[in-house]
């Protein structure tokens, strides 16, 4: 494994780590789908992870809030230690957001009450003040006229909008993607596309699965390339496309550009 | 010039679906080939004769005598509650009737009849209505007393069928309205009767202002006993005004309720106190309203209220303080301790080292389970003094209950319950319902939980209780009750139906709602996790209310079940709705005389059941789709 560039950029050196994993295992049964994943995210830093399909993506960042539990290894999340304890489990959920490939939205709850859900009650904010955020959020998302249909009116992209608008809801630290984009049409793909590249210049410390090569390439700071439940290869973009070291990654690449 | 362009000014309506006339539907649905026809004819010549022995049954049959069931409507309201005090039971239906008013209000159905159906069944019911006329054989003859007169061979005498007719005016009259009012319906709406509907809860309202309101002009008779016992008939005059003037007060009443719904489903928090009248209003019914208890003042200066401030007062203050985010460890220690005290408070009064009053123990065991709560309402201020407030309200309720239950009531009883008949039926239901829907909801949590244990015990729970005849879980609590109410506690009847009730019925719910349960997906647990939800907060606001929404229909089928199970209490000796027509009439001999007039009896008991049923059903139907808005 080639790990070139830790935070090379200026932009991110001095910063401090926002996650930490060092080798991280998972099983599922006898199969193992994590194989000591070593990785470090400073903050504000995004990351886009990329790898075939039943690479471990997805289980990785489920590892991360705790979606599923990794079973050796530490995972430290601004600080904070993921183990059994609940308490710090659910510090590190409402410091994490996360928005699913499903959009998994509330489906009887209103948009506004689907975004007001978290600061009333995780972080305990009177209503009248969640109900301000929420509207400044969807704001920020494009969509302050849908705030009282509910999610099954709206149009995929607008749905993972809501989604995004509610993980925001919690103000969170860090905010995990799996696969946003790749349930909805063509179409819509750029609208979530651009809330996400606004969120990264606006200094959100993300990690995002994708199979978006613009988007990857244009505000990735860095990418991570896995197999079989491995960091393969770890990079700056344009390293990454241009002059990959690891063969498996170029078989990648060679496949999908 | 362009005058020869014309436009069409009708705005472009959709294509109506084709309907048949009435020719070419017989031709098709009935004779559509020789062998339908012939089924045809055969089903309906056998139904021609089964209606015709149906109304001959019920009507001008030496057998039958409705004053049976006329003179004894008061028995089958409300069985054996002192006349004197009857408007006490109009007070308790009147509670009902305005809370059922406001919830129509504020959950407004969406439910609605298309107007072509309402005409339809206008004249399919005034057509049925003559055929029985026309059908039912020529009048029995009668003597002074009512008694059918008797040939030679025991034959009951019969008038000719002319007198028969010309006594039936007021059928026919019934008949003519109904056709008349559908007729009119039908073709007065034109074309709009396919397009046009009317809410159903507005439909109930008028066919029962109908009803209601026929009685202030139709001599439809007077019939019952007066106060001192002695019986009243008299066929030429209007309903009693005791029977009249309230039915219709209620009628208003539901109707200003449904208004007042209306208005106040603006404010969110109207649902939330609405569903906490529900839970209120039967015991205030029972125990305040019809059970009139005699409150002993002395006691409540020098016991109760010191008691209720001692708890209120300082049990608020605890909870305040246990509500602190800061307090960590400390409070889930000091929950503990309490969890310990109230049970050891009901181990020593089992054992009577030392017995605490009730109301202590009770009030102790409350405490415990705020305590434990109190974590989840760990926040600011205003939350946590909320939060003591709750407690407060919730404390003086149960001392102000726990009080009225311990004072003897005033009335004078004839019968060892003051329930009885429809009355008793009615709350039986109510609150077998009650409580058995958040027992099955949280049977249903159980048994779906990660915890091994509660698994176990919510499943043998459920399988056990479905696996016994609900009679046997009657018949036990019956026996076993009085065993461990304390003395002096009315209504053990009562109690004893309605926990066996609660048990039978909350296993059956645990299972539709469970299916409902499994219904949610993964994907929203994972949602809720994700955002930081506690396990309590994704249950309720996220898992729950999904779950609830799918299983409406299974949930009231079985709202339905319990309802008509309660006819089942009449097994261990409970004057219920169907007792008093299956043994209190037919075995009445003074003052009337009514000795094995059976029939009548469970005829008007079925109807009301029926009625009963259809309603909750139809009510149901629309509802699922209601809560369903945004899914689709
Ligand atoms: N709940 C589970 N039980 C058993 N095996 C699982 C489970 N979840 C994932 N796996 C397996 O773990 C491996 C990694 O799955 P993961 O979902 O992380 O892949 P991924 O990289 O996200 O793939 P994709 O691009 O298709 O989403 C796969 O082989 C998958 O079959
Ligand atoms: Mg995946």
């Amino acid at each position: 494994m080639t790990d070139t560039s830790v935070a090379d950029t200026d932009r991110l050196s001095g910063n401090k780590d926002m996650i930490v994993c060092e080798g991280v295992n998972k099983w599922f049964g006898d199969f193992q789908a994590l194989k000591g994943v070593t990785a470090t995210i400073k903050e504000q830093e995004v990351v886009v992870v990329l790898g075939p399909s039943g690479s471990g993506k997805s289980t990785w960042i489920r590892c991360i809030n705790r979606l599923e539990a990794h079973q050796g290894g530490t995972i430290i999340v601004d600080g904070v230690e993921l183990s059994n304890d609940l308490r710090n489990i659910e510090k590190i959920r409402s410091e994490v957001g996360m928005v699913f490939q499903q959009f998994n939205l509330f489906p009887h709850l209103t948009v506004r009450d689907n975004v007001t859900l978290a600061p009333i009650w995780v972080r305990k904010r009177p209503r009248a003040e969640a109900e301000q955020l929420a509207m400044d959020l969807l704001e920020r998302v494009g969509i302050p006229e849908q705030a009282d249909k509910y999610p099954g009116q709206l149009s995929g992209g607008q749905q993972q909008r809501v989604a995004i608008a509610r993980s925001l809801a919690m103000e969170p630290r860090v905010m995990l993607f799996d696969e946003p984009t790749s349930a909805l049409d063509p179409e819509m793909i750029k609208e979530v596309l651009d809330v996400m590249k606004d969120l990264a210049r606006g200094g959100m410390t993300m990690m995002v699965v994708t199979h978006e090569m613009g988007f990857a390439r244009e505000v990735a700071d860095r990418i991570i390339f896995m197999e079989s439940g491995e960091i393969v290869e770890s990079g700056t973009p344009e390293h990454f496309f241009t002059n990959p070291t690891e063969e498996r990654t170029k078989l990648f690449l060679s496949q999908i550009l | 010039m362009t005058d020869h362009i014309t436009i069409d000014q009708t705005p472009a309506l959709p294509p109506e679906k084709p309907r048949l006339t009435a020719g070419s539907w017989v031709r098709q649905n009935l004779f559509s080939s020789v062998r339908s026809g012939i089924l045809t004819v055969i089903f309906g010549v056998f139904s021609f004769f089964a209606f015709k022995v149906l109304v001959n049954t019920m009507f001008e049959n030496p057998d039958r005598d409705w004053l049976a069931v006329k003179t004894n409507l008061r028995l089958y309201a409300a069985f054996a509650y002192p006349i004197t005090q009857f408007v006490r039971v109009w007070v308790a239906l009147g509670l009902v009737l305005a809370l059922l008013g406001l919830s129509l209000g504020i959950w407004r159905s969406a439910s609605a009849v298309a107007a072509r159906t309402i005409a339809s069944r206008l004249i399919a019911s005034g057509l049925t209505v003559l055929a029985g006329t026309l059908l039912v054989g020529p009048p029995v003859l009668r003597d002074e007393a009512g008694e059918p007169v008797y040939d030679e061979t025991f034959e009951a005498l019969r008038g000719t069928w002319r007198s028969g007719l010309e006594q039936r005016t007021g059928w026919f009259l019934l008949a003519f309205a109904l056709v008349a009012a559908g007729v009119a319906l039908w073709f007065g709406l034109g074309s709009r009767r396919n397009t046009l509907t009317v809410p159903t809860t507005l439909v109930v309202w008028i066919a029962s202002g109908v009803v209601i309101g026929s009685t202030w002009v139709v001599r439809y008779g007077h019939y019952g006993l007066d106060p001192e016992g002695v019986p009243v008939g008299d066929p030429d005059s209007l309903v009693a005004m005791s029977t009249r003037m309230p039915w219709t007060v209620m009628w208003l009443l539901v109707a200003v309720a449904y208004q007042l719904g209306r208005f106040v489903s603006r404010w969110n928090s109207s649902r939330l106190l609405i569903t906490a009248a529900w839970f209120l209003a039967p015991f205030i019914a029972f125990w305040v309203i019809l059970r009139d208890p005699a409150i002993d003042y002395g006691h409540v200066w020098s016991t109760d209220l010191p008691m209720f401030l001692g708890f209120g007062v300082l049990g608020g203050l605890l909870l305040f303080l246990l509500a602190d985010p800061k307090i960590g460890e400390l409070g889930r220690f000091i929950a503990f301790l309490l969890v310990v005290v109230a049970a050891l408070t009901f181990v020593s009064g089992f054992y009577g080292w030392f017995s605490m009053l009730q109301k202590a123990r009770i009030s102790f065991c409350l405490l415990a389970l705020f305590a434990l709560m109190a974590n989840n309402f760990a926040g600011d201020r205003q939350t946590r003094l909320r939060f003591a407030g709750a407690w407060v309200l919730l404390i003086g309720i149960a001392h102000y209950f726990i009080t009225l239950m311990n004072s003897p009531s005033t009335l004078e009883l004839r019968a060892d319950s003051f329930l009885g008949g429809f009355l008793f039926t009615m709350f039986a239901a109510l609150f077998g319902l009650m409580f058995s829907f958040p027992l099955g909801v949280l049977l249903a949590l159980a048994r779906t939980s990660t915890l091994p244990i509660f698994r176990l015990l919510a499943t043998w729970f459920i399988e056990f209780v479905r696996g016994v005849p609900f009679i046997t879980v009657l018949f036990f609590f019956d026996i076993m009750l009085p065993l461990f109410l304390p003395a002096g506690m009315e209504a053990p009847d009562m109690a004893a139906t309605v926990l066996g009730l609660v048990l039978f019925s909350s296993a059956y719910l645990a299972e539709n709602v469970r299916g409902g349960l499994q219904s949610v997906r993964r994907g929203q647990y994972e949602a809720a996790d994700a955002i930081g939800l506690t396990g309590a907060q994704r249950t309720s606001l996220i898992v729950l209310p999904q779950a609830l929404r799918v299983s409406i229909p299974p949930l009231v089928g079985q709202a339905i079940t319990t309802y008509k199970e309660t006819s089942l209490f009449a097994i261990i000796g409970v004057f219920d709705f169907l007792r008093v027509a299956n043994y209190v009439v037919p075995n009445q001999s003074t003052p009337v005389n009514f000795i094995g007039h059976k029939l009548e009896g469970l005829i008007f008991v079925s109807f009301v059941y029926w009625l009963g049923s259809i309603t909750m059903s139809k009510y149901s139907q629309n509802l699922e789709s209601k809560m369903g808005v945004g899914e689709r």
